[in-house]
């Protein structure tokens, strides 16, 4: 490999690796505050996508029971990629009501908010294939408005191409990481959840109301997710309902790389993910999808807490 | 009769095999640990039987033993998922958690990209034609009734062995067990191997059953449906996954005059039975037991 050839794929790689970085940060953001790992987070994605598309293209296929609806009004791109991404928030409100509170209120066995988790994932998926089929949706091209598809860096007889999907996720995530950070770390909201996350008992005695910070985290969780989901579906296309399930398990793979619980470590395994995989050389670009699975498998028998995680103690 | 066995022997055979891999999560989770795992022993056990029965290479072996290829392959399958999952399971074991879960999820999708991309696998396509073993569906019954029955005796004794109780002491408190002198991981290894192997020999049952074999066997959506099978049914008793496993494979037979809205349909079923059934049905059914029999108790006292 060549430096050229080095430059597009560190270039490719820090473009995907900040998609996985605020995708997994919705997983991590639950699974500081209640330790269990929300498993319809997937389906958030997806449905992200699939809200992005309705509200900047808004033409259907002929699959589903919306086929062939024109929806009579289209907005921005950037517009509809927040109100996807708002709507995606409130669609990770109701995961919580409908999944987790009902068995948090129980008392139940944390495995079984995997199972329905699991569950409101497959309802909302196939809710998905039902209005709109399963086929392929693209984004147009011009949906960004009027700019060039692609930059061109000449080297000598060689090239370095960036499509301009790229930078756009790549600046809406940094953007999005910087304002999450921000909120997390400097404000009173921010405080409160990180009190949650240290211990739930504690912040309710303090007078926190830790239902309605609950709330907010998986607000905040679908938010990320829906927007990962869009940057993806708009770089890559939406390859149909089921496209979100590889990219849930790959951000479980993240978050275990980074330290389950951290912040940093989902962004910086977010990365090093994104990178491994731009790394893979083309001849075995079929095993691409196991990078991340890898990697996971590496860190669980080097270093069990993650990278930036921290060694938990156990407390009898 | 007849008949019967013609429109439904094929689903009897289909909920007794999924009762056999709702059971090889119940031993991994009788000592208190979640493996989501199975589906890759099961891919890896077909393959196993799949390339036996019909790889060239193979060819003098199954002129050589007849119809005895078949309980070989079952043990060779067996064999291989115990080793995988011995090298699996240490480094995942040793951490308590939610670890083992997302190893095992890891090591699905690992099996089921290399499987897609292998010739001796067949690649996408998977192999086909695959030599039967009888001449019905329903024929198969005789060797999954039979390794279910079992599986039941096993699991009923064990319950009831030192290794048995090492796992619950395991399931209800990792460090009081280790405190007791029992070892945590090494229990807990085994009893990740003893599902490993379990799913294993379903498969290498499985692969003439279904007649051909592929990387879609071994899925993410398989895992979840035997995890709901095993919740579901009620993971602290022996019945529990079985019941679940019949119960929740039979749904979409039953709901597939619903065709495409089944599957939303068996999404709600998962989320209000965690909710409503957090024993599951088994759990609820002894429940049930225990507050008739005080009440009858109660009746009796003359109260």
């Amino acid at each position: 490999m060549d430096a050229v050839q080095f430059l597009q794929n560190l270039l490719n790689g820090i473009s995907i690796g900040s998609v996985y970085a605020i995708f997994a940060l919705g997983y991590t953001l639950v699974f500081s505050i209640l330790g269990i790992i929300n498993f319809a987070h997937g389906a958030v994605f997806t449905l992200g996508a699939y809200l992005t598309y309705s509200l900047a293209v808004g033409q259907f296929g002929i699959g589903g029971i919306l086929a062939d609806l024109q929806i009579p009004f289209q907005l921005s791109f950037p517009l509809s990629l927040l109100i996807g991404a708002i709507l995606s928030g409130v669609a990770g409100v109701v995961v919580e009501r409908c999944a987790f509170r009902p068995l948090r209120f129980r008392g139940a066995d944390p495995l079984l908010a995997l199972v329905s988790s699991l569950g409101v994932a497959l309802v909302t998926v196939n809710v998905i294939q039902y209005l709109v089929g399963s086929e392929i949706y693209s984004f147009p091209s011009d949906v960004y408005g009027d700019i060039r598809p692609a930059f061109v860096l000449h080297f000598g007889e060689k090239l370095v191409v960036i499509r301009t999907v790229q930078i756009i996720i790549f600046a809406v995530s940094i953007v999005v990481l910087a304002l999450l950070g921000y909120l997390i770390s400097w404000t009173r909201i921010g405080k409160a959840l990180r009190a949650v996350a240290e211990n739930a008992s504690t912040a309710s005695l303090l007078g926190i109301n830790v239902d309605r910070f609950i709330l907010y985290t998986f607000f905040l969780s679908g938010f990320l997710g829906g927007m990962a989901g869009s940057l993806v579906g708009t770089s890559f296309g939406i390859a149909g309902p089921y496209f979100g399930v590889a990219y849930g398990l790959k951000g479980l793979a993240v978050i275990v790389m980074g330290g389950l619980g951290s912040i940093p470590g989902a962004v910086l395994g977010g990365m090093v993910i994104g990178l491994a995989e731009a790394f893979v050389p083309a001849d075995y670009s079929a095993y691409k999808e196991a990078v991340a699975f890898a990697f996971l498998f590496v860190v669980l028998l080097v270093r069990p807490q993650g990278l930036l995680g921290r060694s938990q103690i156990q407390k009898v | 009769m007849e008949e019967f066995l013609q429109n439904y022997g094929f689903l009897l055979v289909t909920l007794v095999q999924q009762s056999l891999l709702a059971m090889s999560l119940y031993f991994p989770l009788s000592a208190g640990q979640l493996s989501l795992a199975s589906p890759g022993f099961y891919a890896l056990g077909g393959y196993v039987a799949a390339i036996m029965a019909t790889a060239d290479y193979f060819a003098p072996w199954r002129d050589a033993l007849g119809w005895a290829i078949f309980p070989l392959e079952w043990l060779i399958a067996g064999l291989v998922s115990a080793l995988l999952a011995f090298l699996v399971g240490v480094p995942a074991l040793r951490l308590r958690g939610i670890y083992l879960a997302l190893a095992t999820i890891a090591f699905v999708e690992i099996l089921r990209v290399v499987c897609l991309n292998l010739a001796i696998t067949g690649g996408a396509i998977g192999i086909f034609g695959i030599p039967q073993l009888f001449e019905s569906r329903w024929g198969y019954i005789w060797i999954f009734g039979p390794l279910l029955v079992i599986t039941l005796i096993f699991s009923y004794r064990l319950d009831r062995s030192r290794v048995g109780r090492a796992f619950k002491a395991i399931r209800e408190d990792e460090l009081a067990a280790g405190a007791m002198g029992i070892n945590p991981t090494h229990y807990k290894v085994l009893s990740f191997v003893i599902g490993a192997v379990l799913a294993g020999i379903v498969g290498a049952m499985s692969a003439p059953f279904l007649n051909t074999w592929n990387a879609r066997q071994g899925t993410f959506d398989a895992s979840i449906s035997y995890l709901a099978y095993v919740l579901i049914g009620g993971g602290r008793s022996l019945w529990g996954p079985m019941l679940g496993a019949v119960l929740l494979a039979s749904l979409p037979e039953l709901l597939r005059p619903l065709k495409d809205a089944r599957l939303i349909i068996n999404g709600m079923v998962l989320v209000i039975a965690s909710i409503y059934l957090p024993f599951g049905i088994a759990g609820a059914l002894q429940r049930l037991k225990l507050s008739t029999l005080k009440r009858y108790a109660s009746l009796r006292g003359g109260r």
